[in-house]
């Protein structure tokens, strides 16, 4: 029996029309994603790995093919359900962290349930502060956004997309803005998620980075090139002891 | 109800956060609503006056004058003038005006032994201070014997005694109008300034025979007829009986017009109130202006709190707000801006009353109806002002938004 599928599109198209000009960004992209999988998407800039994160996370739909999260044919729904699939089912990273400023660590992380309509959750606040001591900040919670470091920051911001306990974690170069160091411990805190079961979806351009994923998804003009599972990972180690080594030229 | 209560507490910690801000974007609500309140208060402080002012007159009053027209500027007498034989005609013959008496006016100088002023003197029967019901502080009224025999006695206001005799008690003294020398019989006591800004104590009043015979020469005429109906419920009858007397003694046919004019105290009530109320009106449409103002400036705060916020707004869309949560949040803080500035400027208002009333005794009662508008238009304004940039907000595309610089 296979594990259920988080992700699945079909032929998955994206067209952006410019006056007279098309710009196939996405072509053909067809894809299955299980629960439990750690993902890096990789490619240059313009492979389009931008707009198959948008369509992923419910922002943007495809011009053609289908696209299934969580057994929700996301294709068919209106703007309002959009926006409900997105609080329900996917919790968002960011490189720039896009935390509310002048704001503690834990408003930050309460704010995707302000706007959930389900009514699951009962407690608010314990839920925020059970994500924070996730992301180990139990110490920070009531620090304010401009009070904390970058990675500290972005912890605030996985626990915010963790809170709302979604079916995909999907992190936009999470370590885009980090020095190196802090880096590896923010692609350790996913590979720690991941084993606690969350299936989570990086897009990087940072080779070091996505070598923590188990499988790596290749990107080039607007299709996948390669879809490989990853047979060496990266761990914190040795991602650290990489790092004192001489840079080669 | 639980999110919405969230929303409002987002929209208050927003306003909180940039508080200089907010505070000068609701500087404009709170000068709009501050004026509106002390104008429209300013303006029924006005009627109320008058009105005192116009039952201070009298009691029950009627006014019966030679027809006027308004001709190019100038009033213009259409009628004979009403005279003496109206007057006793009226006073054998009505059943409804038991008090009755001529006036003549004119303005003159009053001349003492310590100083003049420039006045009205008002010729009038013994009658005229009952329908007047002006009281008397010192002396007493001249008499109707008085009347009858043109004696040179006076009553003079409180505003006169000050100019001519400073200090002093004026019963028995002299005092001379132009260049007549009249007794100074009893000064009236004081009634105060009127709703029209006249003074009511600036005034002599003689018997209307002395008036004529001694400071008019040779006119007959009287300026008004003055008159008390029996009760405040027979003013009515008092009128159509005047009226079809005085159509008899004029030979005026069925069909013709009135030579004369009859105005009671009610109808003089009605016009000074439709002038004051229009008074009210056109104060405080300037005053809302003002309010307009306000409400421009907190739309621009707003459009620029969108630009400034397009990243946050792009990330609670991505996170599941929808597009009404984003619109209603926007909205939210543009009204409590608006509501908070409307509170501020109710209270500002309500202190400049008192401040105004301290400093020059002109009383104003703030009107509890112009506290309604001040605070309903504020709630108003946040909503028409609010909405634009809200919807903008709402409206943002989540992709476009996340992307901001």
């Amino acid at each position: 029996m296979s594990l259920k599928k988080v992700i699945e599109t079909k032929k998955l198209s994206r067209i952006f029309k410019n006056g007279e000009i098309e710009v196939h960004a996405l072509t053909d992209v067809d894809m299955v994603i299980e629960q439990g999988e750690f993902v890096a998407i990789m490619g240059a800039s313009g492979s389009g790995k931008s707009t198959l994160l948008h369509i992923i996370g419910c922002l943007d739909k495809p011009t053609s093919g289908e696209y299934s999260l969580d057994d929700v044919r996301v294709n068919e729904l209106e703007k309002n359900q959009l926006a409900d699939i997105r609080n329900q089912k996917i919790g968002f990273i960011f490189q720039s962290y896009n935390l509310l400023s002048r704001t503690t660590a834990l408003e930050n992380v309460e704010l995707p349930l302000i706007y959930d309509r389900t009514g699951r959750f009962s407690n608010s606040k314990e839920l925020a502060k059970k994500a924070l001591e996730q992301v180990d900040l139990a110490d920070r919670i009531y620090h304010r956004t401009n009070e904390l470091s970058g990675g500290q920051q972005q912890r605030v911001a996985i626990a915010r997309a963790l809170v709302n306990n979604p079916a995909l974690i999907l992190a936009d170069e999470p370590t885009g803005n980090l020095d190196s160091k802090t880096s590896i411990d923010i692609a350790d805190l996913f590979v720690r998620l991941n084993n606690e079961g969350k299936t989570i979806v990086m897009i990087t351009h940072e080779p070091e980075i996505a070598q923590f994923a188990k499988r790596m998804i290749y990107l080039r003009d607007g299709r996948i090139i390669s879809d490989k599972i990853i047979e060496d990972r990266s761990t914190k180690e040795i991602a650290l002891k990489e790092l004192e080594m001489p840079v080669k030229y | 109800m639980k999110r919405f209560f969230r929303i409002f507490k987002v929209a208050f910690e927003s306003i909180n956060k940039n508080r200089t801000r907010s505070l000068l974007t609701m500087l404009g609500i709170i000068i709009g609503v501050a004026a509106v309140i002390m104008t429209i208060s300013a303006g029924e402080g006005a009627t109320m006056q008058v009105e005192n002012q116009i039952s201070g007159l009298g009691t029950n009053l009627l006014m019966i004058q030679t027809k006027s027209e308004h001709k190019a500027g100038i009033n213009v007498r259409m009628g004979r003038p009403i005279d003496k034989k109206d007057f006793d005609m009226l006073q054998k013959n009505s059943v409804w005006m038991p008090q009755i008496s001529p006036l003549v006016a004119i303005g003159a100088q009053a001349i003492g032994p310590n100083g003049y002023k420039s006045t009205t003197v008002y010729g009038v029967s013994y009658d005229y201070f009952y329908i007047t019901s002006r009281e008397i502080k010192l002396g007493s009224f001249f008499t109707e014997e008085d009347v009858k025999t043109a004696k040179k006695y006076c009553v003079i206001g409180e505003t006169i005694r000050e100019e001519l005799f400073p200090g002093q008690d004026p019963i028995g003294k002299q005092i001379r109008i132009d260049k007549v020398p009249f007794s100074v019989v009893g000064l009236l006591r004081e009634e105060g300034s009127g709703g029209m800004g006249q003074d009511m104590d600036d005034i002599v009043v003689a018997p209307y025979t002395t008036i004529q015979n001694r400071l008019f020469g040779h006119r007959r005429g009287y300026n008004l007829i003055v008159a008390s109906a029996l009760s405040e419920d027979h003013i009515a009858d008092a009128k159509v009986e005047a009226t079809e007397l005085l159509r008899e003694s004029h030979k005026i046919k069925d069909g013709e017009e009135d030579d004369f004019e009859i105005m009671t105290q009610i109808e003089l009530q009605e016009i000074t109130g439709n002038i004051t109320g229009i008074l009210t009106i056109l104060l405080g449409a300037i005053a809302s202006i003002s309010l307009i103002v306000g409400g421009i400036g907190i739309m621009n705060i707003m459009l620029v709190s969108v630009t400034e916020r397009t990243r946050e707004i792009g990330t609670r869309l991505a996170i599941g707000a929808r597009e009404s949560d984003i619109l209603t949040q926007f909205l939210i803080e543009a009204i409590v801006l608006s509501l908070v500035g409307g509170i501020l400027g109710i209270v500002l208002g309500v202190i400049g009353n008192q401040i105004i009333y301290r400093a020059t005794d002109f009383f104003i009662p703030t009107a509890i109806y112009s506290i309604l508008i001040g605070f309903g238009f504020s709630a108003l304004i946040g909503v028409a002002f609010g909405y634009f940039p809200a919807r903008k907000a709402a409206k943002l595309n989540p992709i476009d938004a996340l992307r901001y610089e």
